[in-house]
């Protein structure tokens, strides 16, 4: 490691203190065992003041352990922690706030029945001496509007009732009341959204800025090169690169140094991608309703095929697959599994037809702690079984067969609890819960969340494997790369519609965030269009262009022989449109066709950042006679953020 | 000789893994015997056991041995059904009055009925109480504690206005048989008895619903997710309960002939106990039906055994509250280092 000029500056500056200036906190050689499994095994970082450092490593390789001594949950065995050349000891995390040292972590400990305010000042309870609300209040104005977020967080509000996202402020919010000097954010990003994630990161830019440390802990890499300063990376407990600065660094390095081997591509599936355009469709939903999230969901996927189900967090994608399965009531829509009709009330009754699910949270949702593992891998068999005994015999081939397909040795099934596995072998268990039964259809929500990057690549072909095999795989995932890599076709569901079906290798992750996002100014598009297309005897649009191909994001159609071609949601090349003279040459004034059945008058659309939102446009019947141009431009750039 | 040393021991390294392999290796059994929480609890037992025979010599006779199987059977019989109800993470305070009501309906139908069809309608009381109980706590989501505090009371009520306040006897003598008969050379109420531990065991740990039952208990959603009948198998446990509660009652009634509505008052925390003591987790998942057999016998040891020593009723109470706490602390302290 190379020091940089200015540590060695303050080195000889303060070459008295022993410690190296600049540098908030070290952790030296730690070491923790939890039973007989090794969580941190000579895990070393230093952490400079005013840096956002970033701890990386894939799943088991102790960074959360790691935070956690840091910030006195868990005390080491082994090692030391110097901070500010002191050498420093935790036995508590009252130890550690007192030091300054706070922690976000993924589950928030507040107090959902309180508010706001209450929440924000709790550990404050824990001394004695009366609290001055005013006091208080004035505090806390001041922390969020020193975080910028003031707006965005009422005081009064009780926490029970705030967004997950909300309640990370909440979290920041009472380490600053504090005091606190470092901050340790451990997975800050996992449960937000796109742009919940960039307000995070404007608040951690500020808490940097005002002179703190922070230590991000995460898993997305994008992030991690976006918003840090130097990056340690963990690998089996131990550290394997110290305090490298994030700007050297590519993902690749990254990845290299996490997994300590060289990762092939790791969607194979982009090069033969299978064609299942022939086979028949196995599953189709239409309409779909289950308020309060979903309002209008429709999809079919076919025999062999991987169906990506896209969106953002809260889009109601996990919110569909519950209504599909039964575990979640209906209030409207229609399925059809293999050609028949059905309509699950309970899960029992999809399983028996069939079709498996795998929810989102593993822990709450799918693991049963006190059943041993062959008892886990076994409950969909015990659900879709419908003797008074186990059955278990029938099922001992397909058993072993599972075993061989997910590399665990065959006595580890008879483990008492599954929560000794790491995160990626129990996701794997519990996909072959599913695949134990020989489903048609496989509907699987966030199978790689939380789950480290070697095994992610087990799941994808594990998954690829199975659509091989026949069966239909829909796949809900947040994350668009992976949803592109893994899916043939991605349906796009935003505001509890789905609003989109195309070819996954018509999409990129750019159009398939713009299509994802909730678009509040759909509403006013919609106005727009409507009354443009209805005054202009016309069709309006709303589409993203590429060079030579679009995707509709809204279409209006007041008179048919206007119609461009497209409708929402779709995605054509200009030549299969009705208009592609148009589309091509977007000029400044209605553009007619060459057969002169319609003009078209193209404008583009910008947010107030600058960033394309894409083009909308006004098609009338024939020559444009009679329309003046820069009225019906003026109209459209109100839309204009 | 050091190179002599080494093969020797990697011989031994490989026939222990061999042996480990064909699950001889005695130290992991050991080992798998002591994690096991039942095991703990039967080698607490026995120190009572030994303990009390040191205390007073009668009590290792086989006339108290079978005094004490005797002791357990109505005891023992109301929590098997508290298991179930337990195990799926609830719990039925109404056993207590179910058997006193239960047993009222079987000192009144027994003037009208032969016996089978007088200890039938009670065991369907019970069970059609449980029933209740459980589409409150399972299908309407009301809190088991407060569900069955309330048919508690409601239950006790019941028993007093049928019964007229007293005590009904003129109870046939035959139905003593079911205590008195002999099976084997065990009374029948013991065969009885271990026949349905038995039972219960087989239920629990090889069937469908058992399994359920377990699932439910340590995990309802994921139970719900896998297609697992969460509804009824919250519901069976609540029947189960309520018709072990007339089971036991029958045997008691058929002891001393007499049907009183104040009988199997405070029977719930007795029950409780056991079943606690036996291992299982008021969360629910975790417990099992052999924990429980032994968390009975050892609340009937220590009351036979003060009974024994001559220690006054009024304080047996203390003794056995306390030994309920202190088998429960060194429990936790216990298990605590074993399992982490």
């Amino acid at each position: 490691m190379t020091a940089p000029s200015n540590a060695a500056m303050a080195t000889a500056r303060a070459s008295a203190a022993r410690h190296e200036p600049g540098v908030l906190l070290e952790a030296i050689d730690v070491e923790k065992s939890f039973g007989r499994t090794r969580a941190l095994a000579g895990a070393t970082f230093d952490l400079r003041e005013g840096e956002i450092h970033a701890l990386l490593g894939a799943n088991g390789a102790g960074k959360s352990t790691l935070s956690k001594v840091v910030s006195g949950h868990i005390r080491a065995d082994a090692g030391k922690l110097v901070h500010k050349g002191e050498p420093l000891y935790l036995r508590s995390t009252r130890d550690a706030l007192s030091a300054g040292i706070a922690i976000v972590m993924q589950e928030t400990t507040l107090a959902p029945d309180l508010s706001v305010l209450e929440n924000i000042f709790l550990p404050e309870l824990g001394t004695s001496g009366f609290l001055s609300r005013g006091k208080m209040r004035r505090r806390a104005t001041a922390i969020l509007e020193d975080l910028g977020q003031a707006d965005v967080l009422s005081l009064d509000m009780e926490v029970a009732k705030l967004s997950a996202a909300q309640r990370q402020l909440v979290e920041i919010a009472k380490a600053l009341a504090l005091d606190a000097e470092l901050i340790i954010f451990d997975e800050p990003t996992a449960s937000l959204s796109a742009g919940e994630v960039e307000r995070l990161f404007d608040v951690m830019a500020r808490l940097k800025e005002s002179g703190r440390s922070l230590i991000f802990v995460s898993h997305r890499l994008e992030e991690v090169l976006a918003i840090t300063d130097r990056v340690t990376v963990m690998r089996e407990g131990a550290t394997v690169a110290s305090g490298l600065e994030t700007h050297s660094l590519t993902q690749a390095e990254i990845i290299r140094l996490m997994v300590g081997r060289e990762l092939g591509a790791i969607y194979t599936e982009r090069e033969v991608a299978p064609d299942a355009e022939g086979e028949p469709v196995v599953f189709e939903v239409r309409n779909i309703a289950a308020p309060p999230v979903v309002h209008d969901v429709s999809f079919a996927v076919r025999k062999g095929e991987i169906l990506g189900l896209g969106g953002l967090v809260g889009a109601g994608r996990s919110e569909t697959a519950e209504a599909i399965f039964g575990l979640r009531p209906k209030s409207g829509g229609e399925m059809w599994l293999a050609g028949k009709k059905v309509d699950f009330r309970k899960p029992a009754q999809a399983v028996r037809a069939g079709v498996g699910f795998v929810p989102e949270d593993r822990r709450v949702q799918n693991i049963v702690p006190d059943l041993s593992v062959k008892e886990n891998l076994l409950l969909a068999h015990l659900g879709a079984h419908r003797g008074f005994g186990l059955g278990y015999g029938a099922r001992q081939k397909k058993v072993d067969e599972l075993l061989k397909l997910l590399d665990l040795p065959g006595h580890r099934l008879f483990d008492a609890s599954m929560l000794n596995f790491s995160g990626g072998m129990q996701q794997k268990i519990i996909i072959a819960r599913w695949l134990l039964l020989e489903p048609k259809v496989l509907i699987l929500d966030e199978p790689t969340k939380g789950v480290d990057i070697g095994t992610r690549q087990a799941i994808y072909e594990l998954l690829q494997k199975i659509a091989g095999e026949g069966v239909a795989v829909v796949v809900i995932s947040s994350d668009f790369e992976e949803l592109l890599g893994l899916s043939t076709r991605i349906v796009v569901i935003s505001d509890g519609r789905s609003i989109a079906d195309m070819a996954s290798s018509a999409l990129d992750e750019e159009k398939l965030t713009l299509l994802a996002a909730p678009r509040t100014s759909m509403r006013k598009n919609t106005a727009v269009l409507s009354a443009l297309a209805a005054d202009c005897g016309g069709a309006g649009f709303w589409a993203l262009i590429d060079e030579d191909d679009l995707i509709c994001l809204n279409s209006v159609v007041a008179n048919p022989k206007a119609a461009p071609g497209f409708s929402s949601g779709e995605a054509k090349r200009f030549e299969e449109t009705t208009i592609p003279k148009s589309l091509a040459s977007r000029g400044q004034g209605f553009v007619t066709e060459a057969d002169g059945s319609r003009s078209t008058l193209i404008v583009p659309i910008r947010s107030h950042r600058g960033h394309d939102f894409g083009w909308v446009g006004l098609t009338v019947p024939g020559g444009a006679e009679g329309y003046s141009a820069e009225e019906i431009r003026q109209r459209i750039e109100s839309l204009n953020g | 000789m050091v190179e002599q040393t080494n093969t020797a021991s990697g011989a031994d390294r490989s026939q222990a893994g061999a042996s480990s392999r064909n699950g001889f290796d005695m130290g992991a059994i050991v080992k798998r015997i002591f994690t096991r929480l039942e095991f703990r609890m039967l080698a607490l037992a026995l120190l009572i056991a030994v303990a009390l025979s040191f205390a007073s010599p009668y009590f290792l006779t086989q006339t108290n041995i079978f005094n004490i199987l005797d002791q357990s059977v109505v005891i023992g019989l109301v929590a098997i059904g508290m298991t179930f109800v337990i195990l799926t993470g609830g719990i039925d305070l109404s056993v207590g009055s179910v058997a006193g009501l239960t047993g009222i309906v079987l000192g009144l139908a027994l003037q009208d009925y032969p016996i089978p069809v007088a200890i039938l309608m009670a065991v369907l009381t019970g069970a059609g109480i449980g029933l209740v109980s459980g589409i409150l706590v399972a299908y309407f989501g009301l809190a088991a504690f407060v569900v069955t505090l309330g048919v508690m009371a409601i239950g006790r009520s019941l028993a007093y206005i049928l019964s007229g306040q007293t005590a009904i006897s003129g109870i046939p003598s035959s139905l003593s048989d079911i205590v008195y008969t002999t099976i084997l050379g065990i009374p029948a109420n013991v065969f009885f008895l271990g026949v349905m531990y038995l039972l219960a065991w087989l239920y629990l740990t090889y069937t469908k619903g058992g399994r359920t039952i377990y699932a439910i208990g340590s995990n309802k959603e994921a139970a719900r997710a896998a297609g697992l009948s969460v509804l009824f198998y919250s519901i069976l446990p609540y029947v189960v309960s309520g018709a072990f509660s007339a089971v036991a009652i029958t045997f008691s009634i058929a002891q001393i002939l007499s049907a009183d509505p104040l009988a199997g008052n405070l029977m719930e925390l007795d029950a409780i106990a056991a079943v606690v003591i036996g291992g299982a987790s008021l969360y629910g998942g975790r417990g099992s039906i052999i924990g429980t057999l032994i968390g009975v016998l050892i609340m009937v040891m220590i009351r036979n055994g003060l009974n024994l020593m001559g220690v006054s009723p009024f304080w047996q109470g203390s003794a056995i509250g306390s030994i309920i706490i202190l088998a429960l602390l060194v429990e936790r302290l216990v298990s605590s280092r074993t399992d982490r």
